[in-house]
């Protein structure tokens, strides 16, 4: 890790603490649900207990003689006051077709039909639980994949097909062909859906915890039919949010004209329990997968097949076969992607969301085909190795998949191992090791930022980008340091707010990719003014001082690589998304990684423990090797719990969530953790973006649940191909 | 009624039902205690009365009275100094979104008082009642190993 590729900086690459520290130990930091609004009044939600059918009746009488209610809102007392408007994934912003209380149908479990609002918290849960409903269930209830009732589509435009997959799988020495399955989960961010919105005449303000602020603004104009020009939306801080806060969701319109019937700021924190419902969740997949290889373990056919769970109204789909199908060189590939719809509500984003389950399907596949051929599965992936991608024969822009296999490895100590399952067990402990791919493709998005460089060195960088935790507001700050030439401590940062230069989402692990350069080119626009085009950091603050200015600030917006030039538009109306990854016309960039992970299963107890994991990364340029650390184990803890503890559990009766809360929905707790190791395998990239980085934020997750359900069979000699593994299947 | 809040004497008028959760949040102002699940199943909530380390959300504000409750808003020095703990955690950047924070670092002050952070495996026991989705949980044991030395020699 000693060599700079880079060149060497004070301030780029170096474990600069984070920006927003102190406000984080001392309480002052303030979440959404923090903000003290004068006279609020608090809203509750109530929500269908039932999955399919209608509602024929309300009974509020109980509700409204409750002390302190206010006001109730069902699809009878708000008539058209939302419109209806269209999803994101067809072009709009919400993130499921329904319109919020738009009608007495039920399309899942769980979803909100009535907002009670009192004076109280207090008054507005025990009304709302006072609440009854009349329903008519509709007669048949497609709560999973296996029901009966679910209807399966093929998604043809992400089928994929290269060479020809039948005949070299059927000539094939050597084959391995497996199903396996993910279930549903929740991203649970600890701070919960809480919306606050304050009308001023005309004007809204909402405080919500989001991903994307410009979504919630522009999205809620359409649906409440007002020019976007007239609402402002606030997320200085966000509790965690990995998808769970990316678009907006029913809530905010409600709480919106809930606080514009009563002419008061309204308070809405949703429950845990609602919150399963609130937004998207990750969806049950299963995958078919098919390998042919030679006896050398070269790769001649392979196959993906995926199925995802989906909502009736909505055909989401992360179909990341885009993904597993340009991994490793191989000449015949067949890839294709289904939605199974269902009586649940709209799928959505959790960390690494097609990434997550498509790589455990393929790298599961590639360890029982490096076991099938007495192969080591690191030799495996190196024969595979390639400098382009198998389908359209594009390049990676960089590639340093086996440096981090070779790091991982040497740092987990992997020679030790030997590779007959069973063989490493230690007294009562069944041992096993096991390792997989790690892969997260490099996206970027239109972002704009300001920055404003006063004459006594201090400067202020803006940009309505988001701080979920992976260390926006510090980056910002680096960036804007390191081009001004002025120290950390001198640069102030804003962020979170539509009245800010607008940015992409925080999604796809992009933030950085795309804001980043937009700081840059703002930082060239003050050279520029200050006439030193091109010079270096050191020579801006003499520069700024021999011009006698006060202050300077500019602008800036930046459409990276392969976005095409009419998007710019969309940055100003909150559609600005990712893009990059395998949707490039010309190369493929991807972060790289590899994970390695120690199980030990108890003989007797079958208890299962991992008491270390080791990934190597190779994400282009690190900006900050503290926060970026953090996120790399984050996610590495994420992937141990995507294999082994989270399941949302659905009850087939009612297609409702039997574990909707955080005792038995399971996390990882701090016992649960005991060693893991991230290394930064140096890497560098100009092609990616002008600040050289790919994004750490995701890729942290994927590969670890197959490292972990190959180590289960080395440890057993049992493949588990469905996840999660509890210990009840090891017995 | 009354509650004492770190040090100080607020006087609020509160439904039997408000828990002590609810009350430093909506009623005094100090929303640095956070609610991440309101059933006694996160730490997000946690403070500390009369010096060990409860639920606030599974706490009912009357039966909180005449008891002095610590925040987080009462842990660093009125001069800014921060609390060992405290500077701990941005020491081992114990933390990512933060919002699960303000309960592990009063969590982290009970688990040394106890006598339970002797060691690596004893502090990831007994910090066990606090979840961090961000996953900060090696930085959090880091921490409170800093803080334990700190604490002791204070
Ligand atoms: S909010 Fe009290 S334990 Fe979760
Ligand atoms: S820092 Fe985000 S939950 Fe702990």
């Amino acid at each position: 890790m000693s060599e700079t590729l880079f060149p060497q900086s004070s301030t780029l690459g170096q474990p600069v603490p984070r920006y927003e520290g102190r406000a984080k130990v001392t309480g002052e930091a303030r979440y959404a649900s923090d903000v003290r609004l004068a006279r609020t009044a608090h809203a509750y939600l109530h929500m269908s207990a039932i999955a399919r059918g209608t509602i024929e009746a309300f009974d509020l009488a109980a509700a409204r003689a409750v002390p302190g209610v206010i006001d109730i809102l069902t699809h009878e007392t708000i008539g058209d006051q939302i419109r209806q408007t269209p999803a994101i994934y067809q072009g709009g912003y919400i993130s499921d077709s329904r319109r919020p209380l738009g009608s007495a149908e039920i399309a899942n479990w769980g979803q909100p039909i009535a907002v009670v609002v009192a004076e109280t918290f207090e008054a507005a849960r025990e009304a709302a639980h006072r609440i009854d409903v009349t329903y008519k269930l509709h007669p048949s209830l497609a709560a999973g994949m296996n029901s009966p009732s679910a209807t399966t589509q093929t998604l043809e435009p992400m089928t994929i097909g290269v060479g020809d997959f039948d005949a070299a799988y059927a000539a094939a020495p050597v084959k391995v062909e497996a199903h396996y399955s993910t279930p549903a989960q929740h991203q649970n961010p600890m701070e919960q859906f809480a919306t606050q919105c304050v009308w001023e005449s005309d004007r809204l303000t909402v405080h919500e915890p989001s991903q994307y602020v410009n979504n919630v603004k522009f999205g809620l104009a359409e649906q409440l039919g007002i020019g976007a020009e007239r609402i402002r939306v606030i997320s200085t801080y966000v509790g965690g949010a990995f998808g769970a806060k990316g678009f907006l969701t029913q809530r905010t319109a409600l709480v919106a004209i809930a606080a514009r019937r009563i002419g008061r700021p309204v308070k809405l924190v949703a429950t845990r329990e609602q919150g399963f419902t609130v937004s998207g969740y990750r969806a049950e997949t299963r995958h078919h997968v098919q390998l042919g290889a030679d006896s050398e373990g070269r790769l001649s056919a392979l196959r993906h097949e995926g199925w995802e769970l989906t909502s009736r109204g909505d055909a989401v789909a992360m179909g990341a076969v885009s993904m597993t199908a340009r991994l490793y060189a191989c000449p015949n590939i067949s890839a294709r992607v289904n939605t199974v719809a269902t009586d649940r509500s709209t799928p959505g984003f959790m960390r690494a969301p097609g990434e997550m389950p498509y790589a455990f399907a393929l790298e599961t596949a590639l360890d029982e085909l490096a076991h099938t051929l007495d192969m080591d599965p690191i030799e495996l992936r190196r024969v595979n190795d390639t400098r382009t991608e198998p389908v359209g024969g594009l390049p990676y822009t960089s590639r340093s998949l086996m440096r981090c296999f070779d790091e991982a490895a040497a740092a987990f100590d992997w020679k030790r191992r030997t590779s007959q399952p069973g063989s490493m067990r230690d007294g009562d402990w069944l041992v096993g090791w096991g390792c997989a791919t790690a892969f997260y493709p490099t996206y970027a998005g239109n972002s704009a930022a300001r920055v404003r460089l006063s004459a006594n060195g201090r400067v202020h960088v803006s940009s309505a980008g988001h701080e979920l935790g992976q260390g926006m507001y510090t980056m910002m700050a680096q960036v804007a340091a390191e081009e001004l030439g002025v120290p950390v401590e001198r640069v102030t940062v804003s962020l979170g707010d539509t009245d800010l230069p607008p940015a992409i989402v925080a999604g796809g692990s992009s933030s950085t990719a795309s804001v980043a350069p937009a700081i840059m080119a703002a930082c060239d626009a003050i050279r520029r003014r200050l006439g030193v085009d091109g010079a270096s950091p050191a020579e801006i603050m003499p520069a700024m001082e021999a011009s006698g200015i006060g202050v300077i600030e500019e602008f800036a917006e930046t459409r990276p690589h392969g976005v095409p030039p009419d998007s710019m538009k969309g940055l100003y109306r909150g559609k600005t998304f990712p893009v990059g990854g395998v949707h490039l016309p010309d190369r493929v960039q991807f972060a790289l990684g590899a994970q390695f992970v120690e199980v030990r299963i108890h003989a007797l107890t079958h208890e299962i423990r991992v008491p270390r994991a080791v990934g190597a990364f190779a994400a282009g340029r690190i900006i900050n090797p503290r926060t970026v650390h953090g996120q790399f184990v984050g996610g590495m803890i994420w992937g141990i719990s995507s294999a082994l503890h989270e399941h949302t559990e659905i009850d087939d009766r009612n297609a409702s969530y039997i574990n909707a809360n955080l005792a038995d929905y399971l996390l990882p707790v701090n016992a649960d953790i005991i060693d893991v190791k991230a290394i930064m395998v140096p890497e560098e990239d100009r092609l990616v973006n002008r600040a050289g980085v790919k994004g750490v934020g995701e890729i942290g997750v994927v590969g670890v649940a197959a490292a972990i359900s190959n180590a289960v069979f080395h440890a057993t000699g049992r493949r588990l191909r469905d996840l999660p593994i509890r210990l009840e299947h090891v017995m | 009624m009354t509650l004492r809040v770190n040090g100080s004497t607020h006087a609020v008028e509160l439904d039997a039902r408000t828990t002590l959760l609810d009350a430093l949040r909506e009623h005094i102002g100090l929303t640095g205690s956070k609610k991440g699940c309101d059933h006694g199943q996160c730490g997000a909530c946690t403070v500390l009365i009369d010096g060990s380390r409860e639920l606030s959300c599974l706490t009912l504000a009357v039966s909180s009275q005449q008891r002095e409750v610590t925040t987080i808003e009462g842990l660093a020095r009125p001069d800014g100094d921060l609390h060992p703990m405290q500077q701990a955690f941005i020491d081992h950047d114990a933390f990512q979104c933060g919002y699960c924070t303000p309960g592990q670092i009063l969590s982290a002050i009970g688990c040394v008082s106890e006598g339970h952070a002797d060691t690596p495996a004893g502090i990831r026991e007994y910090m066990s009642g606090n979840i961090c989705r961000c996953a900060a949980y090696p930085n959090i044991v880091a921490a409170v190993m800093q803080a334990r030395d700190q604490m002791a020699g204070g």
